[in-house]
């Protein structure tokens, strides 16, 4: 008799080294802040043309989680869920950049200019409101 | 050469240290350590992780608006090579520091006195807390005599072994 598995017998198993490979990468919080989030690149995101490769031919996208989904009965329900709620909420705060790193060790930028948006900000919680409804 | 800053952590980034990281857009993220790395690869928000300076400023645990800390800055214009600049500079770099060391200190003392009010009223409570949660009693006093001994004889009992005649059952051969 063999030894019995001992590691993996639980449901909440995550391989956290292949889900961390650079190939796996998904978009940073400042990214989608960012860039994403921005209302001209949101609604070219939201309507993108038939894609084969991805999951539901790209139809289902969520900007914040920057996930797609394969039918819009799963997007929906997904923006009701915890995990969409919770992005919601980190993507309130400005997202940590390299500037901010370098200004926490006390190295400042020559000509500065706003890291951050607030109108980011404003337009998340306006997605909120949309989710909730 | 150019001193970099760890992404995750800020500390400084030597030439021949540490790694980096570029994302497809052309970011470059910079870690002094692999601690730092695995840090950034599970996403973790360094804000939110004590040990690092970005925690420390956004906790208000560090001195963050100084006149002092505005002199080291990234600046992407060379400067041509001066004798006398130089000497100033590095005068000037000795006393700022000085300062520097002095505004620390006395913003360390400013927040511990403040927290330490916050410890005492603290401790304080817990012990009102503490006291209400057990009660004092009287000990209890032994009366009763210590038990009487009783002599018991022993008998040898007889044991149903064999003894060896003359033979042990040891691990000598014959």
């Amino acid at each position: 008799m063999g030894r019995l598995r001992r590691s993996r017998a639980h449901h909440a198993r995550r391989d956290v080294h292949r889900a961390s490979r650079t190939r796996a990468r998904v978009k940073d919080l400042d990214q989608i802040q960012l860039i994403d989030l921005d209302p001209k690149n949101r609604a070219a995101l939201e309507a993108q043309p038939l894609d084969y490769e991805k999951p539901g031919l790209a139809q289902h996208y969520c900007v914040e989680c920057a996930k797609y989904y394969e039918t819009d009965h799963a997007l929906n329900s997904h923006w009701r869920s915890k995990v969409h709620k919770r992005r919601l909420k980190d993507l309130k705060q400005p997202a940590y950049t390299i500037e901010e790193a370098e200004r926490a060790a006390g190295l400042g930028r020559e000509g500065k200019r706003p890291t951050t948006t607030t109108v980011v900000a404003a337009a998340v919680s306006e997605m909120e409101v949309i989710a909730d409804t | 050469m150019r001193v970099e800053k760890c992404y995750f952590c800020s500390t400084n980034v030597y030439p021949g240290h540490g790694s980096a990281f570029v994302r497809n857009d052309a970011k470059v993220f910079r870690f002094c350590t692999s601690k730092c790395h695995k840090n950034f690869k599970m996403k973790r928000n360094p804000r939110k992780v004590r040990w690092t300076k970005a925690f420390r400023k956004a906790a208000g645990k560090e001195m963050t608006i100084d006149s002092t800390i505005d002199f080291e800055k990234r600046r992407n214009v060379p400067v041509r090579y001066d004798r006398e600049l130089v000497q100033t500079t590095i005068k000037a770099m000795k006393r700022i520091a000085e300062i520097k060391a002095k505004r620390e200190k006395a913003f360390f003392r400013n927040r511990m006195a403040s927290s330490r009010a916050k410890q005492i009223a603290h401790r304080k409570k817990r012990l009102e807390a503490a006291k209400g949660s057990f009660k004092l009693r009287e000990p209890v006093t032994k009366t009763a005599a210590a038990p009487e001994k009783i002599k018991v004889s022993v008998k040898s009992s007889k044991s149903a072994l064999i003894p060896g005649e003359g033979r042990s059952m040891g691990m000598d051969i014959d």
